[in-house]
């Protein structure tokens, strides 16, 4: 069982959050998208914080025999897929980077061949 | 150059990172074996003045803005080939590691229409400049995997010797391994049915600089190259969208 204190603390912890990434998203400073897992993951913390029962009912589904673990256990998985989330999202952005800076290569050499031309050009 | 048929234009595609001591010479011979031909260095990202030194060589220097790897560097190389029309585009190392006067080698199975991409190798027949043992032990097992995977014979998959038609280069500018794209870009060749084979050439130790590839490194290469064809035989065909 989870100690009253325990679950004040967890319960404070997720609600910082919530508040912390809507407070980015409002400056402009996380984009929406992005947002999106970050509240999913501090609501379902909420949520289990909230509901001893809830937390008990997920250890016994699984297995875990002391139950506050199922908490840990569950918070470690959301890093884990919200990270290969962020992997998958800096693949995109350097494909995109890198496509980006193959024309501003392309562009700037053209550009310094019509200011500059050779004779040799075949 | 006199081997190409009338009518028919050749890029030659230099890469080059920080390789102000060799380029010059490798342009010089170059331009010495392929009158007329233009050749494009691709500055990728170098501290150093490669890309005085090869301006001043008398070749089209291309400058991307930071170091994206050989594979992205090539690419550029062949995008330009591609949009300018080029019907055949060789790749030369700028380490001075390769012959020119070889080129004409390459080119004819392009010329004769066997193939679409020639792969010179160092491998095939005896003489010329030998790499260090594990280096050569590398290439071997990563030929072999190829061979086994592409069912044609591949005896130096890492040669960054080649020449490209105008299939090839359409497809390379639109899809090309980014980071060591040489054992990696066979394997999909393959899957696309580009027509790849291996002529003999020779090699020459490299006239100077540093090879990107060090000891240290070989390990990594040697998994990330396998990973990266292990995970191509898995999909279908290359996203060739996503340009």
């Amino acid at each position: 069982m989870l100690g009253d204190r325990l679950t004040a603390f967890i319960f404070s912890m997720a609600l910082a959050l919530l508040l912390l990434v809507l407070e980015l998203v409002r400056r402009r400073l996380l984009a929406e998208r992005y947002s999106l897992l970050w509240l999913a993951m501090a609501l379902a913390v909420l949520l289990l914080a909230a509901s001893r029962p809830l937390v008990d009912r997920l250890a016994a589904l699984v297995g875990i025999s002391y139950p506050p673990s199922a908490l840990f256990v569950a918070g470690f998985g959301a890093v884990l897929v919200l990270m290969l989330y962020l992997s998958a999202v800096i693949t995109k952005l350097s494909r995109q980077n890198r496509i980006a800076a193959q024309r501003i290569g392309l562009l700037d050499s053209r550009l310094r061949e019509l200011e500059h031309p050779r004779t040799q050009q075949p | 150059m006199s081997i190409l048929p009338p009518n028919q234009r050749l890029l030659v595609i230099v890469p080059a990172f920080n390789e102000e001591a060799s380029l010059a010479r490798v342009i010089a011979e170059l331009r010495a074996a392929l009158p007329g031909v233009r050749v494009v260095v691709i500055n990728d990202g170098s501290h150093d003045a490669t890309p005085q030194v090869a301006h001043d060589a008398g070749a089209q220097v291309i400058n991307l803005p930071y170091n994206l790897g050989i594979g992205a560097a090539m690419q550029t190389g062949f995008i330009l080939a591609d949009e300018e029309g080029f019907d055949f585009a060789v790749q030369v190392d700028g380490d001075g590691q390769h012959d020119a006067r070889e080129i004409g080698r390459l080119l004819q199975p392009l010329i004769a229409g066997t193939a679409d991409v020639v792969v010179g190798s160092r491998y095939l027949e005896g003489p010329g400049y030998v790499s260090s043992t594990m280096r050569r032990t590398g290439i071997r097992i990563l030929a072999a995997c190829i061979t086994v995977l592409t069912g044609q014979r591949c005896t130096d998959a890492t040669s960054g010797f080649r020449a490209a038609n105008r299939r090839a280069i359409k497809l390379c500018a639109m899809y090309y391994p980014p980071d060591y794209p040489e054992p990696e870009s066979l394997v999909v060749f393959r899957k696309l049915g580009i027509r790849a084979r291996e002529v003999p050439v020779s090699m020459r130790a490299r006239t100077g600089g540093k090879s990107s590839i060090t000891a240290a490194r070989s390990g990594y290469y040697m998994l990330k190259v396998l990973l990266a064809i292990g995970v191509m035989m898995l999909r279908r065909a290359p996203r060739l969208r996503e340009v």
